[in-house]
């Protein structure tokens, strides 16, 4: 499998991130839901200190996978879509890439308004987006709630058409984002 | 010579000049005799120009906290603070580290235990002149457990609208868990660190005398 993308399929690179991405999205949903269920504690500040580091990693890897988007070709969208199609795809494909930076965006700029800072596993403590104010962090909390749950309602649909797709319309459009398959 | 501090803080007031010179004159030597130890001059906390601050590592990142009720007492049996005694009682149950969740876990059992130990308390009666300032010498009580510790700092006098301060300064690293501070899940320090620095800048009036 080429590293670039084709016309035809995406290459290994953009499946790379595309896949790293879902599975650390899964960990950010098992790791912030444990800590929900937790009260105050070593255990909670553990699992949030996790959880913000993976948002960290994400934010860092959907930077890089929107660059590489940029300066590579990518597959287009299948002929047979109608044109209202083609529009819903292409702006639920716009709104995934805004939540995956409006996420984690959100969860720093939350604990900055806190008043804890965050660092990346320990190894690098980032700057303090916004000063410390508790109106703001908890405006941002409901914010970040808001913006991941309509990230997984956008991620779900997003399976739910590649299903479709491959299964109804028995076309590439999900072969062409899976490893070890032909197109 | 029973009482080799008592004479050496006598002799020392007798024969400093400067700072302690006023206290001398007004406390005669047989009074001094009288007293536990003959302190030339008694410095008390201004709280409203003082801070006992700490730093920690809170999930791989700096954040400090401050306890904003605390009482000092230093005596100087000379010109300055060496020979000395430093008296340090804090209210752990006031710590503020500007979140109250935060606080709330800090005051807990597993923590600081403010319910049963409300202060923390440090007594030095050993202060020896360094080259960089002065070391207190002495026994740090933190949730009920006493270590010696030992804590530099610098001392500086002035005279302020007639009153004589002193500004004590300085900062010491503090092992929480040397004090027990961490029990249960608390004594993993990957996410709360175990080396917590305090640093403190003091402002101190003389007390009449």
């Amino acid at each position: 499998m080429p590293l670039r993308n084709t016309t035809r399929r995406w290459g290994a690179i953009a499946q790379a991130f595309h896949w790293v991405i879902v599975a650390l999205i899964v960990v950010q949903v098992t790791l912030a839901g444990m800590a929900d269920d937790l009260p105050n504690g070593m255990r909670k500040l553990t699992l949030l200190a996790r959880h913000k580091s993976v948002g960290i990693t994400i934010l860092g890897l959907v930077i890089l996978r929107l660059a590489w988007r940029w300066v590579n070709e990518h597959p287009p969208l299948p002929e047979n879509l109608k044109r209202y199609e083609q529009a819903l795809a292409r702006f639920s494909h716009v709104a995934l890439y805004v939540l995956l930076v409006a996420v984690p965006l959100s969860g720093w700029t939350m604990s900055s308004a806190r008043g804890f800072p965050v660092s990346w596993f320990g190894f690098l403590q980032l700057p303090d987006l916004v000063p410390k104010s508790r109106p703001l962090y908890e405006a941002l909390l409901t914010t970040h709630h808001t913006l991941a749950w309509t990230l997984l309602a956008l991620i779900t649909l997003h399976a739910v058409a590649a299903l479709k797709h491959h299964f109804w319309h028995k076309d590439d459009v999900l072969k062409r984002m899976l490893p070890f398959t032909r197109t | 010579m029973r009482h080799p501090m008592l004479w050496q803080a006598l002799a020392a007031t007798l024969l400093a000049g400067g700072a302690c010179d006023a206290v001398r004159a007004a406390a005669p030597p047989a009074a001094a005799a009288a007293a536990p130890a003959a302190v030339a001059a008694r410095y008390t906390l201004d709280p409203a120009k003082s801070s006992l601050e700490f730093t920690f590592l809170q999930a791989g990142a700096k954040d400090t906290g401050r306890f904003p009720r605390f009482a000092v007492t230093l005596d100087c049996p000379g010109a300055d603070p060496a020979g000395g005694r430093l008296e340090v009682t804090v209210e752990v149950a006031a710590v503020d580290t500007g979140d109250q969740d935060r606080d709330d876990v800090l005051r807990s059992d597993d923590l600081f235990a403010v319910a049963k130990f409300p202060r923390a308390h440090f007594l030095a009666t050993r202060i020896v002149k360094t080259a960089a300032g002065y070391e207190a010498d002495g026994a740090l009580t933190i949730r009920g457990v006493t270590r010696d510790t030992k804590v530099p700092f610098t001392f500086r006098e002035a005279t302020e609208g007639g009153v004589a301060v002193g500004y004590l300064t300085g900062k010491t690293v503090v092992r929480r868990l040397d004090f027990g501070v961490g029990q249960g899940d608390w004594k993993a320090t990957d996410q709360a660190g175990n080396e917590v620095t305090v640093s403190f800048a003091l402002r101190l009036t003389r007390a009449a005398r």
